[in-house]
């Protein structure tokens, strides 16, 4: 019996199961909804428009091409996320952006700038709004490098714990530790409008 | 200044990811330390900023016309031709038929060998004594056995023969 839906308002399992059955409606339904995600996670790791661009349409056609692997042990949003940050990783690594032991490391085994930065004391809720709050958060993370901001993403945004972080980037879990340190403490610095220059 | 390996303790404390003995440790040495304190405090604050204010990036394209490419894409691969076996598997096919076919062959070129030194013209291809053989049918293989040239042939072939 065939059955019409209603895809702007369907139940998101609905559309998928409906997706599955080869229902192109209800995909571009589940891509209407998730997409501005998609694009988020796919931009705070690449910082470049067009690649996430690129990167979130390869997603998507790929998540057309397996939808029939879902079965729902995790909610969709964070298996097309996943899909997404698969891809990121690999365009990294394709643009050998993505180190898995880099000379950065070395050198940051060996003591970082960011060990020696002050220690700093962050509120700045008492002073900003929201939005712009969000703002620089944004523009801090663009001033990482690659490797740490993308350790931060997955452990921070995407909560994924240090052994499935190390696994995504091919590196140690020793390494993930040190770039989520350094990461949060630039990150610490740059929020609390400390520059570089002040403390070295 | 707090070494390294124990800045590192205090993040995993922090995220949890510390063993029970290593927890103990780490907040007794907060008790005790207040530069340990401030410096997990700072990592403290950040991850929860982090947490409560992930940046929020819209995606620049209207629905339709990113929608439009994805679809284009799915129309694309759904007009291509399925996709080839990969190079190994060809070659693996290829050898599947090569090899009968180059057995028929130095078979072809055994017995035509044995034809030229064959006693004289209108002698039989197989003189007295020659015999074939067949005895594993489920392996398609047979056996060519000729006494008067004291020579053995053995045909193994992977296709079943009638």
């Amino acid at each position: 019996m065939s059955q019409t839906i209603q895809h702007a308002q369907a139940d998101e399992a609905v559309l998928i199961r409906a997706a599955q059955g080869g229902d192109m409606a209800a995909f571009e339904e589940l891509v209407a909804r998730h997409r501005d995600k998609a694009y988020a996670r796919a931009f705070s790791i690449l910082r470049n428009e067009d690649d996430a661009l690129d990167v979130t349409q390869e997603a998507w056609v790929k998540i057309w091409q397996r939808l029939k692997q879902f079965h729902g042990d995790s909610s969709f949003a964070t298996w097309v996320t996943r899909i997404v940050i698969n891809l990121c990783l690999d365009q990294l690594r394709k643009q050998k952006r993505l180190q898995a032991e880099s000379i950065e490391q070395l050198d940051e085994d060996a003591g970082g700038v960011e060990r020696l930065m002050p220690v700093v004391t962050l509120n700045p809720t008492e002073r900003l709004e929201r939005s712009e709050l969000r703002r620089r958060i944004d523009e801090a993370m663009a001033k990482l490098s690659v490797e740490h901001r993308t350790a931060l993403v997955l452990h921070e945004f995407e909560e994924l714990e240090y052994k499935e972080v190390a696994r995504r980037m091919g590196c140690s879990i020793g390494t993930v530790m040190s770039r989520l340190f350094y990461a949060r403490r630039k990150l610490a610095a740059l929020l609390a409008g400390l520059k570089r220059e002040e403390f070295i | 200044m707090t070494d390294l390996p124990t800045a590192l303790k205090l993040q995993a404390h922090l995220d949890g990811e510390l063993a029970p003995d290593d927890a103990r440790e780490v907040v007794s040495l907060l008790q005790r330390d207040t530069e340990v304190r401030a410096l997990f405090d700072e990592l403290k604050s950040t991850r929860r900023l982090l947490a409560a204010n992930e940046p929020e990036i819209s995606l620049p394209e209207s629905r339709e016309f990113y929608w439009s490419k994805i679809r284009r894409e799915l129309e694309r691969l759904d007009r291509e031709p399925p996709v080839r076996p990969p190079q190994a598997w060809g070659i693996l096919r290829w050898l599947r038929l090569a090899l009968p076919a180059c057995a028929v062959l130095v078979l072809v070129a055994v017995m035509l060998h044995r034809s030229a030194f064959a006693p004289g013209p209108g002698s039989p291809l197989f003189a007295v004594g020659d015999e074939i053989e067949t005895p594993l049918e489920e392996l398609n293989s047979f056996t060519f056995r000729s006494e008067s040239a004291r020579m053995t042939v053995v045909w193994v072939s992977d296709t079943f023969v009638n």
